[in-house]
This record gives C-alpha cells, sequence and structure tokens, in this order.
C-alpha cells in the first residue's frame, strides 16, 4: 500500500497538482481508513506518514491524520469509492473561481468527466459543510471542484482517483489556452454536457 | 496609548505586615513582557533577593494573568504563578485554566503579588476590586474539595477558589496550588511557597469588562482561530473525545513511553490505560477552561462517584512509571493527588524511582513495582510527611542523593522529568536539559515536530537541527505562556494568529517577530536569574540513564540522547558562552544589560 501511495503521491505533485504541503489520498480498507498523516509531503511519502484510524470511531491516531478526514469519511460512508484523491489543481482552482461547472472542450475530458460540478462552501478546509454536500455529488460525478479550494476524486484504486484529477486539471488547462486564444471555438460537442 | 486587554494595576498584599496595596503597571512594562510568565519572571527577578530561601519570607508569589484573559479568545483563560522554586531553586512559573483567572482579572488586576508570610493561618478574599485578608484557622488541614466547598459556602458560587491542600501546609516540596477545584498549577511547589506564607487560599470574584481595542479585528481573527480549531482533528476531534490521553497509544506505540522509573520505554499494557479504553469505559462528560470549544477534560465514573480524568502526564506518572497498568488505581491516585494538592508527575516519579531503588536493595520501604495498595498509601504519607513520605516529600533528586544514589533519580534541576523518553526523541533531551524550571516537557515541547508532526514532522531520531529549533519552540512558548494560551489551542493556530489577536485586544501592534523576540527576552532573564541562584552549564544535563543506556527494545531501541554536540550548538545559537552564559551583547540585544547575575 505505502507504493501506490508513494507513487501517485509523488506523481501529483511533479505533474504540479499540488503544492510542497498540500492535498491529501486515502484508501477504505472495510471499517478502516488510511490517509496521509496531516501537513505530509505528498512528493516523499514514508511509513510514518499513512495514518490508519477507524472510518466511523476514532482512534488515537486521529490527532496525526490529515485536516480533511472528516470529508474523506463522509465520501467513503455516502458513495462506493475505495480511494479518494485530494489535490490543488491550478488551473482547475482559477477556473472554479469564475464557474459554476466545468465543461470539457476536448474530446478525452468530455468522453471520461462530462461535467465537473463546482461546489461553493464558506468554509473549505476540514470543513462540515463539505462532509455533508460532497458525498452526493461524488455519487453521480467522479470528481467535484471546490471553489477556490481544490478537487475530490474517487476510484475503486488510487490510480483511478488520480486520473481524474490529472484529467480535470488537462481539461482545465485546455479551456484556458483556448480562452488566451481568443478565437471562435468550432466544436460545439461540449454543450451537449451541460445537461449531464 | 490607552489600556486595552490590561488593566495596567497590580494588587500586592504582604502577609507580614496585613498592608494591600495597588499599584500602577508601566505601559512599556506590559508591552514588553505581555503577562503571565513574562511578566511574573519580570517581577521575580527583580524582586526575590538572591539566593533567598524559596519557602522563607523573602520569595515571593506573583499571580499573573496576560491581555487575554477575559478578553474572550477561546484558551485563553489562563493565569500563571511564579516564585523561586522550592523544589528546584530555579525560577517558576506554572500556568492553568479554569475560571479563577478571569476572576481575578474582572477585578481590574493583571497581577496579585503575594509578599511576606502571614503569623497564622489567612485566605484572601478580592471582590469587585477590594481586598482583604480573613482567618483561616478552620480551614487549615482540609484538603482541596473541602476548602473550596467551605470557602464557595461563605462568599457564594460566582467566587473562583484557588487553594492549597495538606500537602501545600506540610511544606512537600512538590505541592500543587488547586484551583476551581480540578484545575493544577502543578509543578514546582508553588503549594509549598503558599503553605509557607500561610497562605491557605484566594478566593476571587468580580465582573470588569476586558475591553478589545480593535472589535472588528478580534472579530475576525477569532472567527480564523475557530476555522482552524474546528478543522484541526487534533483540537476537533482527538482533544474533545479522548482528552490528553489520546498520546498514551501513540508515544507507547514509538517506544518513548517510559516505564518503571525510565527503565523501560514501552508498556505492554497501555492500551488498558489509553484514551480509547478511558472513552468506552470510564467517560461520563467532557470539561473544560470557560470559553474553550475544544473541553479536553474529562469527567468519569469511578466506583465510589465522578471525578476528572487523569490527564496523559498523570497516567503515566501514576501508572506504567510505577509499573502500575490498573486504571481504577491510576484514576483513584490521581484523584488523591488533586485532594491533597499535590503534583501527580512529581508524586509518580518519585514513588517510581523510591521503587526502583527499593529493587536495587538500596532503600528500603517496602515499595516496589506495581504495587497499587503501596502507592496510594506511599501518597498520603508524601502529603502529611508521615514515615518514609517525609523523606519522599523531598522529591526524587533529594530522596536518591540521601540514599547515595543520585543516578537513579529522573529529574533535570530537581523538577522530575515526563512522559516521554527523550533516547527516542533526541529534540526532547536537549529541550528537558536546558529547561529554566528543569525537567519540563512543555518548555520546548519537541515531540510536536518529532512525533506529532507539528508544526512540521522531524527525524526524531536525528540530532542534527534540533539546537535552532529547540530555542523557536522554547521561545514561542514562553511568549505564549504570557498571553496567556492554550498550547493544545497552539497545536492548532499558530503564533502568527495569537500576535495577530494579541494586537487587535491591546491596540499595540504586535508581528510574530515581536513574539519571538518577547519569548527570547524571558528565556534570557529565566537563565540570568537560575544563574544567579548558583545554575551553570553543568546542570544542563540529563540523568546519566538517558544518556549511556540504550533502550533496550522496541522501535526506538537502541538509543541514547547525543546531548554534547546539540547543546554546543544551543549556546552559540543563544548567543551565550560556552559555558552557557548569555553574552553582554546579547543582554544589550534583549535590553536586559541590567540584570545582575
Ligand atoms: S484545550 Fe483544554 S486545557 Fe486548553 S483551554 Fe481548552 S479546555 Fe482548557
Amino acid at each position: 500500500m505505502l507504493k501506490d501511495f508513494q507513487t501517485f503521491g509523488r506523481d501529483l505533485f511533479l505533474a504540479g497538482l499540488n503544492s510542497s504541503h498540500s492535498g491529501n489520498l486515502s484508501v477504505r480498507c472495510g471499517d478502516r481508513i488510511v490517509i496521509t498523516r496531516r501537513g505530509a509531503m505528498l512528493g516523499h511519502l514514508e511509513e510514518r506518514d499513512l495514518i490508519e484510524t477507524g472510518l466511523d470511531k476514532n482512534d488515537s491516531n486521529i490527532i496525526l491524520a490529515s485536516t480533511e478526514i472528516r470529508v474523506h469519511r463522509a465520501i467513503y460512508k455516502g458513495t462506493a469509492a475505495l480511494a479518494v484523491v485530494h489535490a490543488h489543481p491550478v488551473h482547475a482552482i482559477a477556473l472554479s473561481l469564475l464557474e459554476d461547472e466545468i465543461i470539457p472542450l476536448d474530446s478525452e475530458g468530455a468522453y471520461l468527466l462530462h461535467k465537473i460540478p463546482v461546489l461553493s462552501a464558506e468554509h473549505t478546509i476540514g470543513s462540515q459543510e463539505l462532509e455533508e454536500k460532497l458525498p452526493s455529488l461524488l455519487k453521480e460525478y467522479k470528481i467535484v471542484m471546490v471553489r477556490g479550494h481544490g478537487s475530490f476524486a474517487t476510484g475503486q484504486l488510487l490510480e483511478e482517483a488520480y486520473q481524474w484529477t490529472s484529467s480535470l486539471e488537462n481539461i482545465c488547462r485546455i479551456i484556458h489556452i483556448t480562452r488566451a486564444l481568443k478565437g471562435e471555438v468550432k466544436d460545439k460537442r461540449s454543450s451537449k454536457y451541460k445537461e449531464w | 496609548m490607552g489600556f486595552c486587554g490590561w488593566f495596567g494595576k497590580t494588587l500586592r498584599v504582604n502577609l507580614s505586615t496585613g498592608i494591600i496595596t495597588e499599584e500602577n503597571i508601566g505601559q512599556k512594562v506590559l508591552s514588553d513582557w505581555i503577562g503571565g510568565r513574562g511578566i511574573g519572571a519580570w517581577v521575580v527577578a527583580g524582586e526575590v533577593p538572591a539566593c533567598c530561601d524559596p519557602l522563607g519570607e523573602e520569595n515571593k508569589l506573583v499571580f499573573a494573568t496576560g491581555p487575554l484573559t477575559g478578553a474572550g479568545v477561546p484558551g485563553a483563560g489562563r493565569f500563571s504563578a511564579s516564585a523561586k522554586s522550592p523544589l528546584t531553586g530555579t525560577i517558576l512559573d506554572s500556568n492553568a485554566g479554569g475560571r479563577w483567572g478571569i476572576r481575578l482579572k474582572k477585578n481590574g488586576y493583571d497581577m496579585l503579588i503575594i509578599e511576606g508570610t502571614s503569623a497564622g493561618p489567612v485566605y484572601l478574599k478580592i471582590e469587585e476590586g477590594t481586598a482583604s485578608l480573613h482567618e483561616a484557622g478552620d480551614l487549615w488541614g482540609a484538603d482541596v474539595r473541602e476548602t473550596n466547598d467551605k470557602l464557595k459556602d461563605k462568599l457564594g458560587n460566582e467566587t473562583s477558589i484557588a487553594c492549597i491542600g495538606p500537602a501545600g501546609e506540610n511544606l512537600v516540596k512538590f505541592a500543587s496550588v488547586m484551583n476551581d477545584g480540578h484545575r493544577a498549577l502543578g509543578r514546582g511547589g508553588l503549594g509549598a511557597v503558599m503553605g509557607a506564607k500561610k497562605l491557605k487560599a484566594v478566593a476571587a470574584k468580580g465582573s470588569r469588562k476586558v475591553e478589545v481595542a480593535n472589535k472588528e479585528k478580534f472579530d475576525f481573527m477569532i472567527y480564523e482561530a475557530g476555522k482552524w480549531l474546528k478543522a484541526n482533528p487534533i483540537t476537533s476531534q482527538g482533544l474533545p473525545e479522548f482528552g490528553t490521553p489520546v498520546l498514551v497509544k501513540l508515544f507507547n506505540a514509538l517506544g518513548v513511553f517510559p516505564t518503571r522509573n525510565f527503565q523501560g520505554s514501552q508498556y505492554p499494557d497501555a492500551l488498558n490505560i489509553s484514551g480509547e479504553t478511558i472513552a468506552e469505559l470510564m467517560t461520563a462528560g467532557r470539561k473544560g477552561c470557560y470559553g474553550c470549544p475544544v473541553q479536553c477534560a474529562r469527567l468519569l465514573k469511578t466506583k465510589t462517584g465522578t471525578t476528572l480524568g487523569p490527564e496523559y502526564e498523570s497516567i503515566w506518572a501514576l501508572g506504567p512509571e510505577c509499573g502500575i497498568g490498573d486504571l481504577d488505581t491510576i484514576v483513584e491516585a490521581n484523584h488523591l493527588c488533586n485532594q491533597l494538592g499535590l503534583d501527580t508527575v512529581s508524586t509518580g516519579v518519585t514513588i517510581g524511582c523510591t521503587m526502583e531503588l527499593e529493587e536495587k536493595g538500596i532503600f528500603n520501604t517496602g515499595l516496589s513495582f506495581g504495587d497499587t495498595t503501596g502507592m496510594l498509601r506511599a501518597i498520603k504519607q508524601i502529603a502529611y510527611r508521615e514515615g518514609d513520605g517525609d523523606l519522599l516529600a523531598e522529591g526524587s533528586r533529594r530522596l536518591a542523593e540521601r540514599c547515595g544514589a543520585g543516578q537513579y533519580a529522573m529529574q533535570v534541576k530537581g523538577l522530575e522529568l515526563t512522559a516521554y523518553d527523550p533516547r527516542g526523541l533526541q529534540g526532547m533531551g536537549l529541550g528537558f536539559a536546558t529547561s529554566n524550571r528543569g525537567g519540563c516537557h512543555l518548555r520546548a515541547y519537541m515531540a510536536g515536530p518529532e512525533a506529532l508532526g507539528v508544526p512540521k514532522m522531524v527525524d526524531r531520531f536525528s540530532a542534527g537541527g534540533k539546537a535552532g529549533l529547540t530555542i523557536t519552540q522554547q521561545n514561542v512558548s514562553a511568549a505564549i505562556d504570557s498571553l496567556i494560551a492554550c498550547r493544545f489551542i497552539n497545536l492548532a493556530v499558530s503564533e502568527e494568529y495569537f500576535a495577530r489577536i494579541l494586537s487587535a485586544v491591546t491596540g499595540v501592534d504586535y508581528q510574530t517577530q515581536d513574539l519571538h523576540r518577547i519569548g527570547e527576552r524571558i528565556w534570557n532573564l529565566e537563565r540570568l536569574f537560575n544563574l544567579r541562584e548558583g545554575f551553570d552549564c553543568s546542570h544542563d544535563t540529563l540523568p546519566p540513564r538517558l544518556l549511556e543506556e540504550p533502550i533496550q527494545e522496541g522501535p526506538s531501541s537502541g538509543s541514547v540522547v547525543e546531548l554534547k554536540p546539540m547543546l554546543e550548538e544551543y549556546y552559540r545559537f543563544r548567543g551565550w558562552n560556552e559555558s552557557g552564559v548569555p553574552s553582554p551583547g546579547k543582554l544589550r540585544e534583549l535590553g536586559l544589560e541590567d540584570f545582575k547575575c
């Protein structure tokens, strides 16, 4: 398990999807959750950075767990996910400040994710509001953006949740570049995904 | 500058003459030393004569609040008390939560200085800005609960009581001062200082409002700090659910949970005395300091009723440190210490030392590791100085030295060590060795970076880079202890927030760097006081066991504290010479050049 955390933690950092100390990863193992340590560097994870605690019930390891643990727990309890990746992809964050939903313009993005909802919350870090709102969205969508904060993606494996995170950032980079070019977008397929 | 946060007033009570006076505190003194530990050190270092007897008439007891006390900042309803310690001979401060500090402050006083010695037992009543001394012969001999109940019956429920138990009256060197029934100024023997002055209690009741300079900024910062308290699992889940016993399992798993007078570093049955087990089997409710959302204290069900549960350090000292793993006994021992007015840590470690001396055939008391009945009996004997308890009441250092076996006392500068084996936490070792009040974990709390990842996780086995970090932690702690704020809150809310809240409350512009500088000034003044009292670099050390005997088993096996290189670096980084004396340049820089040592 450590190897998976190290691989995807490092890739998230190297791909610019997280800053040095941001983001967190978790997996569900029955009624237990293994989550990255609060303040861990995802690019350099070690054994001591993986914290195991209860999915429902706290134990003493809770004081080492990521600040986002309550949101991860809520996602597991409200969805069929077995892995969660929380990241801070910059292009996606920038777009989330302007849009209520992100509709891919590129065909790969559209094929994979169709539409990414943007959720607004007053408190965004370790927040009860997100705990309440995110799971229902993640039942329908693979990945959700929290406005101005970051993405939460789910999967059966860490690799899967990592893939949605990586795709989201690609989608957003393409949107940014396209807007910067200021031309008319000729491919209108994306509008179909508004109702996704 | 007008006064906001502070009232700018000291109440001075001379017990020898009975004279009570009110004094102004200068604005510069307040802004330079802030309150709590800082202003307490300033008074003790300036007014307590060199080499005086800590239990004599010349020692002074300084109760100090801070500018945040009573201002509505979560975790900042605290107060401190300072004096020369009868246990260590060093400068000493200890702080506690509850309501007493707020009620003292709401009389319009930032500080209460007690000096002299009364001819007979008295208590001090401070009510709405008026102070008076009263005869307390009927309270002398009463335990903490009885004292509290009797005074509250007389003075009303809105009065908070800080008092001593029989241990303080009997001048036990590690007697505590207890406030609001169960809160303790535990360490270093402030209870004995009160006992020597024949002051049984201080009752405080007040209603003055603490003004805030910039309400808008204040409200915003409280909102911001609240966000972090809610988001951080330490303050939003770990402490509220398990209290400080949440640390038992964690530190035991790391192999740094000392057992049997630091002979071992892991306790096999730690789960039975952990926060998890206490929460499941005994917890009846949560309690905590006034206005704090964390409420980290546990109300426990026992066979005989309810009691406030032992904290992490007390569970350890009265448990595995004495080879004891029976939770009921630990809870009972903790309750007994609180009622008799004894510091749980020094009590447990001194008993643990006695048990090792027995084991080695050095001091025959019949008290062996794991002896639950013997431990409970020893606690009472210490408080009343009965039998062997008379020697134990002097603390582990004097006890072991009198047996010709000083190496078995687990103490630094006379203050018993706490629940962290520094062989597996190198920075804790340096923090213990250099602590100005002796073996205290809280002066630097290097377990934060070395085990809890606060502010960042560092390699606990490495001595490299620990000097600088320890210094920063010590300076910040001195500042936070002066505001005066709870260190648990500081695990989730950084000093930057405290600097901003302090500015909003007082109207004085404080930046983070100012808190570091004020902390450094306090630390150096405390050092100067200790140098004056005869302490030198030879006292910045640890018990030989921790320097020479590697941990035998578990995840920390094979390590000892590599103190020498860390200490050399520490002195250099502090701007002290190789003997640990602050350089004239450093003293000038901190405005301490006039202090004579
Ligand atoms: S965290 Fe605990 S000790 Fe600190 S102020 Fe809150 S209740 Fe008091």
